[in-house]
């Protein structure tokens, strides 16, 4: 059997997973030795493969048009999608902004924040995507892992991709699964 | 008894249990939410679902009462199914992102019930409706986006604390837990009792003293008790590296049943006075910092040259605050090895003298326990303020008002239960001799004696007149409370005692004298009593602690030329004296304390004090070894020495 191949991506987050990712030290060899690690935000190449990845893991949750992209072509190319972190399972730490309107958000973070002068204005050039509600990444595509934490720890992130490398969906529960 | 089974087990249970009640007897764990083991069952969250045979649909175990041959489960597919789709709608309804909030990660039963059930998403997001946030409150913030509506802090307002602040507002998702009409916590009728923030199980009601300051597991406890007046509420102190978190009432405790007031919850958290550190000396006219053995020996030397003479003018006082071991040696020391002329209490026993000598006149113990309040049928509040202290017999009364229980407020100045009194009566200029007698003359006259009085039914006008009230309200009054079948009063000026005691007798009510600090009834028993009458003291050592001096003691403690403090907050007194002592507080130190209802307990230090601060205690044997005497004997012998106007139990 080939060793199935796995691609990540990260959208609306602070990549804390993926570093939490990295924190499992000595244990990415074996990680490495056990599926094909394809593309990924920290490595050279950035977009899953066309033809198709086994896992794809997405990191953050879904803010704007871009990420609404990412994850739509992660599903698409990938046969389990896994939602790491909170962000990606809940909307996370980016979703409080949906207790305001998207103009409000817009007008704190560019005209009225403390480091923005005068000349403070929204970005509107149409090259940029567009801001959204923040949303779990469940509300944009179908799911089938959920590691929820923030972040979710090393320990966990290598059970659940050491589960997935041999062929088993991992069922994260107990000590595995916080939400904190 | 009924049988029934649950998860295959046959179980035995008083008729009347709730199917959750007996599962839990049985050692079957069923998750809820809004059940609470101390308030009324309510079947809010649902998450208690279980499937009983015969039933239409699952039923809610916490409100399900038993009966024979009933077979119940509780851990079908169904039921698991149930549980998880009753959390995902808790989950989607407000905000409950746990990174939010500080007490997810162990603290939040809701999210704890998620992790056991093995939720490891929502499977339905919420619509992100903000709901308003209340922080006008000095030591509660209400957070209506975590709230699950269980129901528990509104249970817990009214039926353990009787004062209904707590209620909700609007339905269905737009039900909003407000207080009052809707004004702003910090505004409103609450009495910042902390009832509502210990029972709440997620951060809807959080104390702003203990959020990020450590979850539970983080924390130590210690179970010890309030010293902050003679109730003696049982409490749980956490700690975390020697700081204090938070105070909870400790459910297990007897006397309070885990319901604590302002004083006992909140209070300990804002320390608002200076701490003293190390001992001081006067020197030149001013205080210095001093090591200990320079303290100890400038205050024996001073008491020395006082030690042997016939009056040797010395005045000691020692606060109630400090345990019964304490107190014991304090008089010990200035009473048998030097000879003080005034050993006593810092309450000068205002508040047991007179209850004391009527007890000995007796010969045998005529007061009873605060248990009898709660069954009490009809209480009357004899010149007792109850919400500025001992509030919790206020709360034990003012639960018991809506079932029935009758109340009677008794009381020249204003009074904080007036307005929950069935009736309230306001005597003129008059003693509270003449209330009484008015009262027996209305109990004879209604033809509601039990026993026997002196007072005639006719002499009622006059003696009403006495009073500047009329015959009608002593009439209205006497019925409250000799009508009632266990009638109770709680009083705690005790000057009437002996009249008081007659119109118990009359009426066959129930006495319970409340005492004032949390060792006033142990100062009483060792007649630290006296009343200080200035006299040329020459001396005088204040054993006062983490307790106030009044303004009054600080004022005649002026004019005496060597003054000893020891003391564990800076105040005019201290600032005046010639030796201070750093002292421990209530927290820092344990020993024993005995209730106003002569229940001997054990407080027990949770924090440990700084390396130069002693407990009053210490410094006693301490300042015995300089003066070459030795401390001994048993306190709990002294205890029984005297007739208590209460019985003395462990």
């Amino acid at each position: 059997m080939a060793k199935p191949k796995v691609s990540t991506d990260w959208m609306a987050g602070c990549a804390g997973c993926h570093m939490s990712l990295l924190d499992m030290d000595e244990r990415i060899a074996k990680v490495a030795e056990l599926v094909d690690l394809r593309s990924t935000p920290i490595t050279d190449l950035k977009v899953p493969d066309e033809s198709g990845v086994d896992v794809g893991v997405l990191e953050g949750g879904v803010n704007n048009t871009s990420n609404e992209e990412v994850a739509h072509r992660m599903r698409s190319r990938c046969k389990i999608l896994v939602a790491l972190g909170d962000c990606a399972v809940f909307g996370g730490v980016p979703a409080m902004r949906n207790f305001f309107t998207i103009e409000e958000s817009l007008r704190r973070a560019y005209i009225e924040s403390e480091s923005t002068d005068e000349s403070g204005k929204i970005p509107s050039d149409p090259e940029l995507c567009k801001p959204t509600k923040v949303r779990a990444l469940q509300e944009v595509v179908p799911v089938d892992v959920f590691v929820p934490g923030c972040p979710p720890s090393a320990d966990t992130i290598f059970y659940v991709l050491s589960e997935l490398a041999q062929g088993r969906i991992p069922d994260v529960k107990d000590d595995k699964l916080s939400w904190y | 008894m009924v049988t029934l089974t649950i998860d295959g087990k046959t179980i035995e249970v008083p008729e009347g249990t709730t199917v959750l009640r007996a599962a839990q007897g049985a050692g079957i764990d069923i998750p809820t939410l809004c059940d609470h083991p101390h308030l009324t069952p309510y079947g809010g969250c649902r998450l208690c679902l279980v499937e009983v045979e015969g039933a239409r649909t699952l039923q809610p175990s916490c409100t399900m009462p038993v009966s024979n041959n009933m077979v119940v489960k509780t851990d079908t597919k169904k039921v698991l199914d149930a549980r998880k789709f009753v959390l995902t709608l808790i989950f989607s309804e407000r905000n409950h992102f746990c990174p939010y909030c500080q007490v997810s990660g162990g603290d939040c039963e809701l999210q704890n019930s998620a992790y056991r059930e093995g939720m490891t998403h929502w499977p339905l997001q919420p619509n992100w409706q903000p709901y308003p946030v209340d922080a006008s409150h000095p030591y509660i913030i209400l957070e209506n986006n975590r709230c699950i509506l269980c129901r528990r802090c509104v249970r817990a307002c009214g039926e353990l604390i009787g004062n209904y602040t707590l209620g909700f507002e609007e339905r269905g998702a737009r039900s909003i837990l407000v207080a009052d009409t809707g004004v702003p916590l910090g505004e409103s009728t609450c009495v910042s009792c902390g009832a509502c923030v210990q029972v709440c199980p997620t951060g809807a009601l959080i104390d702003r003293w203990s959020a990020y300051r450590g979850h539970d597991v983080a924390l130590e406890s210690t179970k010890t008790i309030c010293v902050g007046c003679s109730i003696g509420c049982g409490i749980k102190v956490f700690t975390r590296d020697n700081n204090l978190v938070r105070i909870d009432g400790d459910w297990d405790a007897s006397i309070n049943e885990g319901v604590l007031c302002e004083i006992g919850h909140f209070e300990p958290m804002t320390e608002k006075c200076d701490r003293i550190h190390t001992p001081m000396i006067r020197k030149n006219g001013s205080l210095k910092a001093a090591t200990w053995e320079e303290a100890l020996s400038a205050a024996s030397a001073g008491l020395q040259q006082l030690k042997g003479k016939s009056t040797t003018s010395i005045a000691a006082m020692i606060s109630t605050r400090q345990p019964v071991e304490t107190i014991h040696n304090f008089k010990q020391l200035f009473e048998k090895h030097l000879g003080a002329e005034l050993v006593t209490s810092t309450e000068e026993g205002c508040f047991t003298s007179f209850v004391a000598s009527e007890a000995e006149s007796a010969g045998k113990a005529f007061e009873s326990k605060l248990a009898d309040v709660r069954d009490s049928d009809s209480v009357m509040v004899f010149a007792a303020d109850l919400l500025k202290d001992h509030q919790v017999a206020g709360f034990f009364i003012k639960r018991n008002l809506p079932a029935g229980t009758k109340l009677l407020v008794i009381d020249k100045s204003d009074n904080a239960l007036d307005k929950a009194a069935n009736k309230a009566i306001k005597p003129g200029k008059c003693g509270y001799e003449d209330v009484l007698k008015a009262l027996s003359s209305a109990v004879v006259k209604l033809g509601l004696a039990k026993g026997k009085t002196a007072v005639k039914a006719d002499e009622l006008s006059s003696l009403a007149a006495k009073t500047d009230l009329t015959s009608d309200d002593y009439l209205d009054a006497a019925f409250i409370i000799a009508s009632a079948e266990r009638p109770v009063i709680l009083y705690e000026n005790a000057e009437s005692i002996a009249a008081l005691k007659e119109f118990a007798a009359l009426i066959n009510a129930k006495l319970i004298g409340l005492k004032g600090g949390a060792n006033s009834l142990a100062a009483s028993q060792l007649k630290l009593e006296k009343t200080y009458k200035s006299n040329g003291f020459k001396a005088a050592y204040v054993a006062l602690g983490d307790d106030e001096l009044s303004q009054k003691m600080t004022k005649e403690l002026e004019s005496i030329p060597f003054k000893i403090i020891q003391a564990s907050y800076a105040s005019s007194a201290t600032a005046a004296a010639d030796v201070v002592f750093p002292s421990t507080t209530w927290l820092e130190q344990g020993g024993h304390y005995i209730n106003l209802e002569g229940i001997v307990q054990e407080a027990f230090q949770a924090l440990k004090p700084a390396e130069e601060v002693k407990t009053i205690g210490e410094t006693l044997l301490a300042l015995s070894a300089k003066l070459g005497v030795t401390l001994d004997g048993d306190w709990t012998k002294e205890m029984h020495k005297r007739i208590s106007p209460v019985e003395i139990t462990r």
